[in-house]
């Protein structure tokens, strides 16, 4: 588990699976109207986040709005799962976050050229920009808009990454000073128990942000 | 805990296994058999009030009572300690940076369970109950508004009951106008005939009076036609003497 952290690039194909599919037994499906506390207390998550979420969209965006939830919960879940000891979270591999940041982002950007080409080719161009910086502006739009995907999927695993390296090399801290000088381990500990709150925080909040960008994207190219 | 979660899992998975379709394999298509279970699951069976019994948070009941006959009140106890014991001393669990960070998410949690937990629990109980009112106040609603109805339509069918009243009431109202459209029409046809008697009466008196002026006044110039002067002048002396003698008689007697 430990080798598989500090590696950006090696894909462990097996424990991966699993880690990807464990999320789901945690979001049961009701049978029923008025359910237990777990089940209502998701439920009422997932509407208090997808209420600020989709509300920027027309009919046709929010046809969209299953693929954004169930992004949303995959993306918080298998991050918060990754944060148990000797868990594995998928999001810290590119190749998860580069699977999921492509297709959604070709997918919001492409049949906005393909239907609106006019409106799409205006965003790259910001309104009152001087004659003289027109070429430059363009240049540099079009590249902040093919890089998007890119972004989205290295902020992703950039985040979640380094919060577990933090808390696995602020651990191997602790456990080092345990032998030299003791009364130091309570610095140490406490500095993980902080890091473990950030760490919580910021698996839902990247999971929201990367909904939250696709869900732009999406309102950008109608 | 979780072993509940994947026994009724395991459960409800074996369930619907059973009622989904069974498709051997080598049989040809016409004998696939789809759709043999029942397809709802009403009624749904009632929720349990409270989760099942833990120690700890994580160990159920049920292991303590199995180990109960043999070992007692401390046996599962000592098992556990035994075991973590064992693990540590033999360095089949090795204590590495992750088991700090486990140290301090389990901190974190114990800490945010005791703290929030009831609180939590709380939240969800009042908002089940807030959708449970919000049903029962629709359910309510169409209820008052079906008896409303039920009032409603009796209290027309009262109505509709008493309407021969009205009836009646226009009937006679009808009927005195009849009455008095006769009577005044009779009314009418007698004074027209009335009329035309007096008509005829007073045409008879006016010819007879005509005729009896005619006559006297025929009668008159007659007379006056039949008087010579002759008679005159001694029907004049006449009334001259006979003046006279009155005129003796006056004197004789005083005037009163």
């Amino acid at each position: 588990m430990n080798e598989e952290l500090s590696t950006f690039f090696y894909v462990p194909v097996g424990t991966m699976m699993l880690a990807i599919a464990f999320p789901a037994i945690l979001l049961p499906t009701p049978n029923r109207l008025i359910t237990n506390r777990w089940i209502t207390i998701q439920q009422w998550l997932i509407q208090l986040i997808m209420k600020q979420l989709l509300s920027i969209h027309n009919t046709k965006g929010l046809s969209w709005s299953l693929m954004l939830i169930t992004l949303t919960l995959f993306i918080g879940l298998t991050n918060l799962l990754g944060l148990l000891p000797y868990s594995f979270a998928p999001t810290t591999q590119l190749t998860v976050n580069l699977s999921m940041a492509i297709p959604l982002w070709t997918g919001t950007v492409v049949p906005g050229f393909r239907y609106k080409t006019k409106i799409s080719l205006a965003h790259l161009l910001p309104q009152g920009t001087p004659m003289f910086l027109i070429p430059m502006i363009i240049i540099i739009e079009t590249i902040s808009l093919l890089i998007r995907p890119v972004t989205l999927a290295v902020r992703l695993t950039a985040n979640i990454t380094a919060g577990h390296s933090l808390i696995h090399l602020t651990g191997t801290a602790t456990l080092t000073l345990s032998s030299i000088h003791s009364m130091t381990i309570t610095v140490t500990f406490v500095t993980v128990i902080l890091l473990t709150i950030l760490e919580l925080a910021v698996a839902l909040i990247q999971a929201y942000v990367f909904a939250l960008l696709i869900s732009l994207y999406l309102h950008e190219n109608a | 805990m979780l072993s509940r979660v994947v026994l009724s899992a395991a459960a409800t998975a074996a369930s619907s296994l059973k009622n989904a379709a069974f498709i051997g394999p080598g049989v040809i298509q016409a004998t696939r058999i789809f759709h043999t279970g029942q397809p709802s699951l009403a009624p749904v069976p009632p929720l349990p009030e409270y989760g099942g019994k833990v120690r700890f948070g994580l160990i159920p009941e049920e292991f303590f009572q199995l180990l109960y006959p043999k070992t007692g009140v401390t046996g599962p106890y000592v098992l556990g300690t035994g075991l973590i014991l064992y693990f540590l001393s033999k360095e089949i669990y090795v204590i590495t940076s992750e088991t700090v960070s486990g140290a301090a998410l389990a901190v974190l949690v114990i800490y945010a369970v005791k703290k929030y937990g009831a609180v939590i629990g709380q939240f969800a109980d009042k908002l089940s109950e807030e959708k449970i009112a919000r049903l029962e106040e629709f359910k309510q609603s169409c209820i008052r508004y079906a008896e409303d109805g039920i009032d409603f339509e009796k209290e027309k069918q009262a109505v509709v009951q008493k309407r021969h009243y009205l009836f009646d009431v226009q009937r006679n109202n009808i009927a005195m106008a009849f009455e008095v459209a006769y009577r005044e029409r009779l009314h009418t046809v007698y004074r027209e005939v009335k009329n035309r008697l007096d008509y005829h009466i007073s045409v008879q008196n006016m010819m007879r009076r005509k005729e009896q002026e005619h006559m006297i006044n025929w009668l008159e110039k007659k007379v006056v036609q039949s008087i010579s002067a002759q008679q005159e002048k001694e029907t004049i002396a006449k009334c001259i003497e006979d003046l006279k003698l009155l005129a003796k008689k006056a004197q004789a007697q005083p005037v009163m």
